[in-house]
């Protein structure tokens, strides 16, 4: 992928120096886009709205099918649109927006205005396509087609209060009926409304009115779980029009072809959450991006961080970045610089927001940045494709996209000022929700960090893990841990024996199957808690216990844990008449590691695929068995703490 | 833009259509690929190409792609 080559030509003649728009124009003439669709991402990580609805249109002249075809492990995404307007210019936004994150839109568009059939009738073509994400796109004209000329805003009041419950209502049907997510929206309320009312009692009225009706759309998402509802108000401040009155008119398309964009983009990162692909780990870099100046030619006195213009920029992006630390966020630096002088600023400096304890991690040395990111990846145990990398160095930003192409990478230039509406752009670490986990994340990564150095101090790991104490519960998920062990399906990537990602309706209502069960591993040990670290997924079919799933959050990897459940498994398939345990292991992209999981703990293979994502391409399961005659021990050097019931040997 | 062979370059930069100059006066159920929802991007393209504001209603009336094209140049 070659981004960097300005001035050349859209003829085609040269396709592999193309930029944006062009080279996917160019390899859509040429028959190539669905085989490079893997390099689509980078070709839109830059483009501007236009040249984005552009990228758009052309990728979405592919067949989903085709792109499969050649790189079927890209996951795709099925969205379904549906709404009261005309909504065009959506499938092509989302086909670049889900593009951008690697991802693979399979679209289905409702029948024009068709939103009430379409989420109420659970026989509708909606729900046949079984939408990952179901769109209803509500606009100012679903309340103003119904109100007649003359109007009062009394008038507007009694129609939104129908529609709300219209609303609330189909949103309910779509909980009882399907699996995905329901996107909401609030309405924008143009100009071209409320000054249709001349005195401004009854303006006021009106805008009160509609926002109590946005406020109620907003907190249905806090009801219903698979429901989220986008506050467009937010969108539209930033300065995107609401509305387009030509298209309004002419093609009944309610909202602006930009705020439609927008919307996508919000959708983008939705499905970047559902799909597992939330970052973990902001790196920042430090002179130009936390403080202004060079520290090492203008040393600690000379850089700028609060108590001038600049400085107060700066420490306002500070800030932007503490609080986004705050919600499960890591936080790296990595700067070129020498490691004292980093410290002294990061521990003294009367200026800083951010401080030493904010990061899990400060790199500061003159190693190229691509390796320092690399290697904290590996430190943190998370993959490169984890990281958002933020810096002010376009030299820097291009060696690491171009080593590192998984990183996602934010330009900040020289106008501080601006650094955190482009840190917040792209909602790299937006999701749906947030658990007390999240909460503690750096505090725990901390700590791990405290457990790496303590382990530098034993001659062997026996050693190391003896004294570790490790201490491990496994016991029937409860209400509450829910939504953790929702997240940890759809955030952990590496040991994830299926990769089989549930929302917190679908660990539930497997909670409830009396033939199933969901246990949640929890650990501990000297340097802190763990919380919920893990969790097993069993169903009983007759005399054969299958483990459908089994997933351990990266953190808590090689210590034993993971064998003390199996085993602890084992023992509860056998002591309630179990004949055998099957476990399907599913090869992706990111789970190799634990490929050997099951043959190395006494199960021996039975059949499927060849359970190698890198030789097939594909994502065949291959099937382990264990008879359940000779069960293994659980590591001497930890306590396990098995809460199956009393049911355990 | 100033003739029916840039406009049809448009229409294929923009829309990835594999069309050329004798599709221009075919009905657009006959172009290949062509939807209605494409009148609504090629609007969009067209005002930034010429710079002005086109004749929304003439444009959504077009049948050809030289209708179109017509609806664009004219003043």
């Amino acid at each position: 992928m070659r981004m960097n080559t300005a001035g050349t030509g859209a003829d085609g003649s040269d396709p592999d120096r193309l930029m944006g728009a062009e080279q996917i124009s160019a390899w859509l003439r040429a028959g190539r886009l669905a085989a490079r669709y893997p390099e689509v991402p980078g070709l839109l990580a830059d483009l501007d709205a236009t040249a984005l609805a552009r990228a758009g249109r052309l990728l979405a002249r592919l067949d989903p099918d085709e792109v499969a075809r050649h790189h079927p492990g890209i996951p795709s995404v099925t969205v379904a649109i549906t709404g009261h307007g005309t909504l065009a210019p959506l499938v092509p936004a989302l086909t670049a927006e889900l593009a951008r994150h690697g991802l693979l839109l399979r679209p289905f568009s409702g029948d024009f205005d068709g939103y009430v059939f379409d989420l109420s009738d659970p026989g509708s073509a909606l729900y046949a396509v079984d939408p990952d994400i179901a769109l209803c796109v509500l606009d100012p004209a679903v309340v103003f087609d119904e109100v007649a000329v003359p109007w009062r805003p009394e008038d507007v009041e009694r129609v939104l209060a129908g529609k709300l419950r219209l609303i609330e209502w189909l949103a309910e049907r779509f909980a009882a009926v399907a699996r995905g997510t329901l996107v909401l929206n609030t309405l924008p309320l143009p100009s071209l409304l409320t000054s249709q009312l001349t005195d401004h009692r009854s303006r006021a009225r009106l805008g009160a009115a509609w926002r109590e009706a946005g406020a109620a759309l907003l907190r249905l998402s806090a009801a219903q779980e698979s429901l989220v509802t986008l506050d467009l108000d937010a969108l539209v401040a930033e300065g995107v029009p609401a509305t387009d009155s030509r298209m309004d008119l002419y093609a009944r398309m309610h909202l602006s072809a930009g705020l439609l964009g927008r919307y996508a983009r919000e959708i983008g990162h939705l499905a970047r959450d559902l799909t597992g692909r939330t970052k973990k780990c902001l790196v920042v870099d430090l002179d130009g991006t936390l403080w202004g100046g060079v520290l090492g030619d203008d040393g600690r006195e000379g850089i700028e961080v609060g108590e001038s213009h600049r400085g107060e920029a700066f420490r306002a992006f500070q800030r932007t970045v503490k609080q986004i630390g705050s919600q499960g966020v890591l936080l790296a630096a990595v700067s070129k610089n020498d490691p004292e002088p980093v410290r002294e600023v990061l521990r003294e400096h009367p200026g800083m927001v951010l401080r030493e304890d904010d990061f899990v991690r400060v790199v500061a040395n003159w190693r190229p940045k691509h390796d320092n990111l690399a290697e904290l990846a590996d430190d943190l145990n998370i993959g490169v494709d984890s990281l958002v990398f933020a810096d002010d160095s376009a030299f820097e930003r291009g060696l690491v996209r171009r080593e590192l192409p998984g990183v996602a990478v934010v330009a900040l230039d020289g106008e501080p000022a601006l650094h955190a509406e482009r840190l917040l752009a792209d909602g790299w670490f937006d999701s749906r929700d947030l658990t007390a986990d999240d909460r503690a994340r750096a505090a725990r990564y901390r700590e791990e960090l405290a457990r790496r150095d303590f382990l530098d101090t034993f001659d062997s790991l026996e050693g190391y893990l003896a004294e570790l104490d490790v201490r491990v519960r496994l016991e029937p998920v409860t209400e509450a841990q829910v939504p953790r062990v929702s997240q940890l399906t759809l955030r952990t990537n590496q040991f994830n024996l299926t990769t089989r990602r549930l929302q917190p309706a679908d660990v539930r209502a497997l909670a409830a199957d009396p033939d199933a069960s969901v246990l949640a591993i929890h650990s501990a040990d000297r340097f802190g808690d763990n919380g919920l670290v893990g969790a097993v997924f069993l169903r009983r079919d007759g005399a054969v216990l299958h483990i459908d799933n089994f997933l351990l959050s990266c953190r808590v990897f090689s210590r034993g844990i993971e064998q003390a459940c199996l085993t602890a498994v084992l023992r509860h398939g056998a002591a309630t008449g179990a004949k055998a345990v099957l476990a399907p292991y599913r090869p992706t992209a990111r789970n190799g590691k634990v490929r050997d999981f099951y043959p190395r703990h006494g199960f021996s293979r039975v059949g499927g695929g060849s359970g190698d994502a890198e030789e097939t391409g594909g994502t065949e399961a291959a099937e382990f068995r264990h008879d359940l005659r000779s069960i293994a021990a659980p590591p001497a050097h930890l306590r396990l703490i098995d809460g199956l019931g009393g049911e355990t040997q | 833009m100033t003739t029916i062979d840039d406009f049809i370059t448009l229409v294929r930069d923009e829309l990835g259509l594999e069309v050329t100059p004798a599709d221009a006066d075919r009905s657009l159920d006959e172009v290949a690929g062509w939807d209605s929802v494409h009148l609504l991007a090629l609007a969009g393209a067209l005002e930034r190409a010429t710079g002005r504001g086109l004749v929304l209603p003439d444009l959504l009336e077009a049948r050809s792609l030289a209708g179109i094209y017509q609806v664009a140049v004219a003043t």
